[in-house]
């Protein structure tokens, strides 16, 4: 099979995936026993503005009839109306996301550059000191929950010494820059605005290093893992044989190999990073994704949580994808 | 064999050691961090311990506030606590009240008013030289375009407005600096003015928001994040999730507001509040829970400031259900609760017990408070209505706290009489959507007041023919309704203020609700926050009345 046809059929069934979420997540919202309307305009609202309200929604005609016409819309770029925010979800997601992105962003960033040297390190002192150091940062890592790291880095870095900002994307005085990507460390940089670029950068730190702790962690774990098969492998037994110095053995021979399973990590990390955001934002104040579709889930707004549900679900079979493109680059034998 | 082949038969003796010392470590790092949140944070210093406000920042003031609820600033549309937070900072009103008085209507942008003697035509004087933060002039013309925009757009919190004046021609101008106003019925003035101080109520500059309207929309939408008014602040920016930020409007008719600037930081986790109220990043606190307060008391440096916020918490006991048609039943359940627990131990001091149906605060409140834990009196009353060995019924509750809590409390205090309560939890909407529809037996709920009036609880809780509270718990009580109707439409104020009490009562009595208590609102400020009045509803504070000043 060529590249081309593998790729069609990627496509092909990454839709197939996308329309079985919308028909999913659409048959859920419909079905559970919660008022969007009563979620909206609070208990106290009169009867009469109930029933107004529910027919200028249309959620008063039939579940079919109004799939057909949510699909229709998707199939135009129109995601519908938010019930909580009053604007168009698209508007609303392309205004959240890139907080969201910048935050994931930074914390695979974290999660990879701690998390393979952590896991190369570990095999290669296997079972000495640095080795069981690294098995104590990764059990850390994987069984504390991010909300209570998260409290507990801002109360002992922010609060107690003072040394990291505090919970939001800005210092209160800074002014924001423009609005151009909606990514602030870009947008500062693109509008030359040094100040709002040092600050941004200082506030995503500590935001990032608790959210791309997991990862670093499932990544540390899996590179180890993996690098200790390939130093098992008999072509490794040749290169030290050829009296190879274990650097070169190890750089040119062994980690190239072991990263396949951490690519694959990685790729499916970053989905759960955009996930996992939802904690994070909430602790660190980030106006992100995940604060959007939490309130939307409170609120009963459909609508808004079946475009974010898609959305993540967009960058989750994206993000795959790419893995498997990269399989290729890191192992010549895979061919498509 | 390779290298490092013995170090595999030590294998288990060392993953033992390791897994001891990683046991240890872990300990050590828990007590150590355990130990520094115990360490209290020294006293006695809060403006030395932390940044000392700049001379800059004495004319900024922060706020730490969840608005996530905010969705539009546009007055026409605003119906959320943030929201109209902020749109009364941003407009004038004709009327308004002044903080802590919710009780007398005080003139703002009307200098002065006339009502018919039938209480139902209203002739406002426009005060002269008014202008708006664009320097253009609030006169007649502008106070019909707002009130008649209200109506046109209808949106959530229109009926505000229109529950009086449905049709825009019913706001008149009659010359400059003169608007009269027909309703489609007569209402005690008080009544009508006191919903005119609502955000509905404001005044919105026509030459501006006119120029921003596309496809007949007048400007709402450029509204939700944009001001056009005559008070005291201008809406610089509105950064969703963020911050909101006011600056003050050099051209204010009643003198430029002492801080040039507010924002509005955006902190949805009330633990990130606490640490930037104690570490003095931000000025105010808005949304601290009862323990969070409980902690903070005696810290030097910080102030609480409590007020009684106008929402009560009940139960709702739907008559439509036997045995809770008989009025003695539910008086027994009334006799078998113990209010001061709950509020000292479930609430820990964030409400005040409160057994009548118009908060206090507000006209007509009673403070009457004759129910309180008395089993012998709950078994007698349940033994004269024909239910000596008690009853089984559920009790609907949302599953978050303190409503779990209270819950709970009651299922122990009523088993106690006999009576056998199963808890039954639904998500808020839900429970809503069946209590809607008379499908509930007790339910524990809440009321918050829409606008400082009592007519906004006596209809909900007395008059069944609205299809608020009393409908939805099949208590079809003519006298009380007619009362409300009529206690609506009184002109006298201390006559309305004793039909209310007479109300009050009768539904005391009779009713079929167990008020439990009205709700407490904590407000956290450091003490270089002057001038600060608690709000009880959350939308008529000033902030132009606040300044900043360090020491005494």
């Amino acid at each position: 099979m060529n590249f081309w046809a593998y790729l069609a059929r990627r496509v092909a069934l990454m839709i197939f995936t996308l329309f079985g979420i919308v028909v999913i997540t659409f048959i859920i919202s419909h079905v559970i026993p919660a008022d969007p309307i009563g979620a909206i305009l609070g208990p106290q609202a009169p009867p009469e503005l109930v029933e107004k309200v529910r027919h200028e929604w249309g959620f008063d005609r039939p579940m079919w009839d109004q799939f057909v016409d949510y699909l229709w819309k998707l199939l135009h770029g129109d995601l519908g109306k938010s019930i909580r925010t009053n604007k168009p979800v698209m508007s609303d997601l392309l205004y959240y996301f890139p907080a969201t992105i910048e935050l994931a962003t930074a914390a695979l960033i974290v999660a990879i550059i701690t998390g393979i040297p952590l896991g190369i390190i570990s095999a290669v002192k296997k079972d000495k000191v640095p080795d069981h150091l690294s098995r104590i940062f990764v059990l850390i890592g994987v069984s504390m929950p991010v909300f209570w790291l998260g409290l507990i880095l801002l109360f002992v870095l922010y609060y107690q010494l003072g040394v990291m900002p505090g919970p939001g994307r800005l210092d209160p005085y800074i002014t924001p820059p423009p609005r151009i990507t909606g990514i602030l460390t870009i947008d500062s940089l693109i509008s030359g605005n040094f100040d709002a670029f040092k600050n941004a950068l200082w506030h995503l730190i500590l935001p990032s290093f608790v959210l791309g702790y997991y990862s670093s962690a499932s990544i540390a774990r899996i590179t180890r893992a993996s690098l200790l098969e390939v130093l098992r492998q008999d072509y490794i037994r040749t290169a030290r044989a050829k009296g190879l110095r274990e650097r070169i053995v190890l750089m040119r021979h062994a980690i190239r190999n072991s990263l396949i399973p951490t690519t694959t990590v990685i790729g499916v990390s970053y989905g759960s990073l955009l996930e996992g955001a939802v904690l994070t934002e909430t602790i660190f104040a980030w106006p992100g994704l995940g604060r959007y579709s939490t309130g939307a889930f409170l609120s009963v707004d459909f609508l808004a949580v079946m475009g974010s549900t898609l959305l993540i679900a967009l960058v989750y079979s994206f993000a795959n994808f790419i893995v498997d493109i990269i399989y290729a680059f890191l192992d010549p034998r895979i061919r498509y | 064999m390779l290298a490092n082949r013995p170090g595999e038969n030590m294998k288990k003796g060392v993953s033992k050691t390791v897994w001891t010392i990683a046991l240890i470590i872990v300990v050590v790092v828990i007590a150590a961090v355990a130990l520094m949140i115990q360490k209290p944070v020294k006293p006695a210093q809060p403006a030395q311990n932390v940044t000392a406000p700049s001379p800059t920042a004495l004319d900024t003031l922060i706020i730490a506030m969840d608005t996530s609820d905010a969705v539009s600033l546009d007055p026409a549309r605003a119906y959320e606590f943030a929201s109209c937070l902020v749109a009364n900072q941003l407009y004038d009103k004709l009327v308004d009240f002044e903080l802590p008085d919710l009780v007398h209507v005080k003139p703002e942008v009307a200098e002065s008013w006339e009502v018919s003697p039938d209480n139902r035509i209203y002739t406002f004087h426009i005060r002269k030289g008014i202008k708006f933060a664009s320097g253009n002039e609030l006169n007649a013309d502008a106070v019909v375009y707002s009130l008649q925009r209200v109506i046109k757009l209808k949106q959530t919190a229109a009926w505000v407005l229109t529950q009086f004046v449905s049709k825009p021609e019913q706001i008149e101008k009659v010359d400059n600096y003169t608007v009269r106003i027909t309703l489609d019925r007569p209402v005690a003035p008080s009544f009508f003015l006191a919903t005119l101080t609502f955000t509905t109520g404001a005044i919105v500059d026509p030459k501006v928001v006119e120029a921003h309207a596309k496809g007949g929309d007048m400007g709402s939408d450029w509204m939700t994040d944009h001001s056009a008014g005559s008070g005291p602040y201008i809406l610089e920016s509105w950064e969703r999730e963020s911050q909101i930020v006011l600056v003050a409007n050099p051209n204010y008719w009643k003198g430029a507001p002492p801080l040039k600037k507010i924002i509005i930081k955006h902190v949805p986790e009330p633990t990130d509040q606490l640490l930037l109220i104690k570490k003095g990043d931000v000025d105010i606190a808005w949304d601290l829970q009862a323990d969070q307060i409980a902690q903070l008391a005696g810290t030097s440096g910080i102030v609480i400031e409590k007020v009684e916020g106008l929402r009560l918490i009940y139960i709702g006991m739907n008559v439509a259900v036997k045995p809770l048609d008989n009025v003695k039943v539910r008086q027994a359940i009334r006799y078998s609760i113990d209010y001061d627990s709950i509020v000292s131990n479930i609430l820990k001091g964030m409400a005040i017990k409160w057994q009548t149906i118009i908060p206090k605060g507000l006209l007509g409140a009673d403070p009457n408070t004759p129910y309180y834990k008395n089993i012998t009196m709950a078994k007698k009353l349940l033994a004269e209505a024909g239910y000596p060995n008690g009853f089984e019924i559920e009790l609907t509750t949302p599953p978050t706290y303190p409503q779990i809590d209270i819950a709970t409390k009651i299922q122990s205090d009523l088993a106690e009489a006999g009576i056998k309560v199963k808890i039954v939890q639904m998500t808020q909407s839900e429970m809503y959507e069946k209590y809607r529809k008379q499908g509930l037996q007790l339910v524990l709920a809440g009321w918050g007041t829409d606008y400082p009036d009592p007519d906004d609880n006596a209809e909900a809780f007395g008059n069944y023919r609205v299809k608020q509270l009393a409908w939805r718990n099949s208590w079809y009580d003519d006298y009380a309704a007619n009362l409300t109707e009529k206690a609506a439409l009184e002109p006298d104020l201390n006559k309305r203020d004793a039909m209310y009490k007479n109300l009050s009562e009768y539904i005391l009595e009779n009713g079929p609700f167990v008020i439990l208590y009205q709700q407490v609102h904590p407000y956290v400020l450091r003490d270089w926050v002057k001038g600060f009045v608690p709000d009880p509803t959350f939308f008529y504070l000033d902030f132009s009345k606040i300044y900043k000043k360090v020491g005494s």
